[in-house]
């Protein structure tokens, strides 16, 4: 079965990301949302399977990459399929081009959606149908099941292929680029052979190879950068970022993660719509913009607005706030995200490989 | 027989907290989430600025349900331009970047306005690959 493996594994010792002082901890986060997989059982689907397959065989698991893509996979599947499952007459009628996913639950699978964000989607979704256990739907495989003909073009909107695929990539990329700087700049001043390593990168699954190239556009998030909170608000500060003063020390500063327009980011809500909107870094009053702030103000039903602490008395100097009912968590990479994690900090670290965050909210149970 | 109803007991002998009722879910969520999916039938400006050798159109203005996904402002553009399948047709915002057609036309506009409008330029060739 190795033969099968598509996960390159890269440990260098040293090649580290060098690259204008990305600071341990930026890397540490960046290191583990890449090297972050889920687990796949891809199925064929029995009333498509060709004559004189070997049905024993028609399922196959893989551990595959958050950050990659489905059409990244196909090579993969598509080889264990014609060696082991498929006869020949079959393999040779077989046309990879109308291949297409469905989850178990019958939602098609896009293919421009990064394999992570497909799982945790699904994972809470999981969760909130009817007769579904917590138990019974975190950290199993996610079911998928593979047509080999009629896709259903209109709902995909987008050919399986790596190309198209790679094309999406790059609009997502130049999307965020634009969110954060008001142009796409620096996706655009890149050299073709850098903006081809960053899918080279995906491809291979190479951490190096992509953030050699990710770190020249991705915002900084070296230690000074961040802004001592919470302070007094400056009286020049905007909603497009600190004020120019600030960018005395340097390019550094200049791409920091606070000193961004704003941070591309989504929510995901299960089988529900998907939100976007300006999230700039800093709010008004000069205070980081937390995760819990972001989520109350776009999805208030799910995250009511904390009231705020009783004033401090000499018996209470530190009062907290009370606690509300958790109707709604936050998963980001798959990870629980803490309320009070600064969105900035989350846009530079754990945004996916096209540069967006990508928040998923999955419902608590009482 | 008594073998499988063993199995069987076996089976279902989960911890409590392995199994729990699906009425745990909270109500409220459920019913936030059901509010949250209502459509937005709002309309928003939507200004179709041509690139390069494509036709230029009379009517450039429209105004276009939010909660429509790009690929319906694709769909409308080519058939506004007369457009058979297969024909290329490049849709980009702000002459940046094409959006990921599942996006919604509420989203782009929210982040990407101009003017109160949502610029979207279309070629007859790749411009901005």
């Amino acid at each position: 079965m190795s033969n099968y493996g598509t996960t390159t594994r890269h440990h260098p010792a040293a090649a580290a990301v060098k690259d204008r002082g990305t600071d341990y901890h930026t890397t540490l986060f960046r290191r583990l949302s890449w090297e972050g997989t889920v687990p796949l059982e891809i199925r064929v689907d029995p009333n498509e399977l060709p004559a004189n397959s070997d049905r024993g065989l028609e399922c196959y698991f893989i551990q595959a990459p958050r950050v990659s893509y489905l059409p990244l996979l196909m090579p993969e599947i598509r080889r264990f399929l014609m060696d082991v499952v498929f006869d020949e007459a079959a393999a040779k009628v077989l046309k990879e081009e109308e291949w297409w996913f469905e989850c178990d639950d019958g939602t098609l699978l896009k293919w421009h959606w990064p394999i992570g964000l497909i799982y945790d989607n699904h994972s809470i979704l999981a969760t909130i149908r009817p007769g579904s256990s917590a138990a019974s739907t975190m950290a199993t495989p996610l079911r998928l099941i593979l047509h080999l003909a009629s896709p259903p073009t209109d709902k995909l909107l987008l050919s399986p292929s790596a190309e198209s695929c790679k094309q999406a990539f790059m609009g997502q990329l130049k999307e965020a680029d634009f969110i954060r700087w008001g142009n796409t700049k620096r996706i655009t001043g890149l050299r073709k052979v850098d903006q081809d390593g960053l899918w080279e990168g995906i491809k291979e699954h190479n951490f190096d190879d992509y953030w050699r190239v990710a770190a020249k556009v991705t915002p900084t998030t070296s230690p000074g950068n961040r802004p001592h909170s919470p302070g007094p608000p400056p009286s020049s500060v905007s909603m497009h970022g600190r004020p120019p003063s600030a960018d005395a020390a340097g390019p550094t500063e200049r791409d920091g993660a606070y000193n961004v327009r704003s941070v591309p980011v989504r929510i995901y809500l299960p089988d529900g719509p998907v939100i976007q909107d300006l999230v700039p870094p800093i709010l008004e009053d000069g205070t980081p913009h937390t995760l819990s702030h972001f989520l109350s103000t776009h999805v208030p039903l799910l995250f009511p607005p904390r009231p705020p602490a009783p004033p401090p008395s000499r018996s209470n100097p530190r009062p907290q706030a009370p606690s509300v009912a958790e109707l709604a968590y936050a998963l980001v990479q798959g990870v629980l995200t803490p309320p009070d994690s600064e969105m900035a900090w989350l846009g530079a670290c754990l945004a996916g490989a096209d540069g967006w965050l990508n928040v998923c909210v999955g419902i608590s149970r009482k | 027989m008594s073998e499988t109803a063993n199995s069987e007991a076996t089976a279902r002998a989960l911890p409590s907290w392995a199994a729990p009722e699906s009425s745990d879910i909270n109500d409220e969520a459920l019913k936030a989430l059901e509010t949250y999916k209502k459509r937005d039938p709002s309309k928003v400006v939507v200004r179709f600025k041509a690139v390069g050798n494509a036709p230029i159109m009379k009517q450039n203005f429209y105004k276009i349900t939010a909660s429509n996904r790009f690929q319906a402002v694709i769909q409308f553009l080519r058939k506004e331009l007369g457009w058979k399948a297969g024909d290329p047709l490049f849709t980009y915002i702000n002459l940046a970047f094409s959006p990921a057609p599942d996006d919604t036309v509420s989203n782009l506009f929210k982040s990407f306005c101009t003017d109160g409008h949502l610029i979207v330029n279309y070629s007859t060739t790749a411009a901005w690959g």
